[in-house]
């Protein structure tokens, strides 16, 4: 009995040869995790960039779309003033002819 | 019925719309010296109002004029020699002022200086809601239109303010004055 016992220890604790292939699917495995990882690190890599390149795009055409308005805007003043300037002169002097019958 | 309201449908716009500047007067442009052409919509209008100050007490008094405003157009012509452009090159837009609504407060003809203006105010509900100046002069042809809220005199007592010269007018400190009040007086200074 003891014996026997003794017997199961031995053959459980003897060194076993590996089953075939069982380096290459270890290696595999280390090499699917590692390329798996990278993929996973370019992925969020991709994602950074990409959305700095949308905020400095967003920002750029914000940026660019203000001075835009601003430019016409401006140009809108200006016209608005002369035609003010304008008809303002031209009432004045006809006020000043109607006044001064 | 459907014929009624087809009419209406079609004679609607019509009644909304305002005068258009006669086609004919941009060919002037060739012969003048200086052209002014101005023409702001409500929208831009609404723009170049957003760059006026409210600080600045002048720019604060125009944002407020043109709050009220849905559109200005001027045209300004300014030749060498006289007698460039005839009277039939504004008669189109006189028989658009003839229009109902369309009513001409002033007229003043100078025979010496060969000036002739007229003022028009279009009128909705008792309300001023258009203002039209024809101003021709040997030299020189000025046209204004401006649709929406506004008082001749508001615009003419801009003179002296926002970089606007100011012409003084004899007799003249009326901002109560009324504009319907000056029935076509002619001046005839010979």
């Amino acid at each position: 009995m003891m014996d026997d016992f003794e017997k199961q220890i031995k053959d459980a604790l003897a060194p076993k040869e590996p089953s075939p292939f069982f380096e290459a699917r270890v290696l595999a495995a280390v090499k699917r995790q590692s390329r798996e990882q990278r993929a996973s690190s370019r992925m969020w890599w991709a994602s950074a960039i990409a959305a700095v390149l949308l905020v400095i795009s967003g920002s750029a055409w914000q940026y660019e779309k203000n001075a835009r308005e601003e430019a016409a805007g401006k140009d809108a003043k200006a016209r608005l003033e002369l035609a003010l300037k304008i008809t303002s002169v031209k009432l004045q002097r006809i006020s000043q002819r109607v006044e001064g019958i | 019925m459907k014929v009624a309201l087809t009419v209406l449908l079609a004679v609607l716009p019509l009644a909304a719309q305002d005068i258009k500047m006669p086609v004919g007067l941009d060919r002037l442009a060739a012969k003048a010296s200086e052209v002014v052409d101005v023409s702001l919509d409500g929208p831009l209008l609404q723009l170049a109002s957003r760059f006026l100050s409210d600080k600045d007490p002048d720019e604060a008094n125009v944002k407020k004029l043109v709050g009220g405003l849905k559109g200005v157009y001027v045209k300004s012509f300014t030749f060498e020699d006289r007698d460039q452009y005839k009277e039939t090159d504004v008669e189109d837009l006189r028989t658009q002022l003839k229009a109902p609504g369309w009513s001409r407060i002033v007229s003043s003809r100078s025979k010496r200086n060969g000036d002739n203006s007229e003022v028009y105010l279009k009128t909705d509900a008792g309300q001023i809601t258009g203002l039209a100046v024809i101003v021709t002069e040997p030299k020189e042809l000025t046209i204004v239109n401006i649709i929406g809220f506004i008082r001749p005199e508001d615009i003419r007592d801009l003179g002296g303010h926002f970089g606007i010269p100011k012409i003084d007018v004899p007799g003249k400190n009326d901002k109560n004055d009324k504009p319907g009040n000056k029935n076509d007086k002619k001046e005839d200074n010979q």
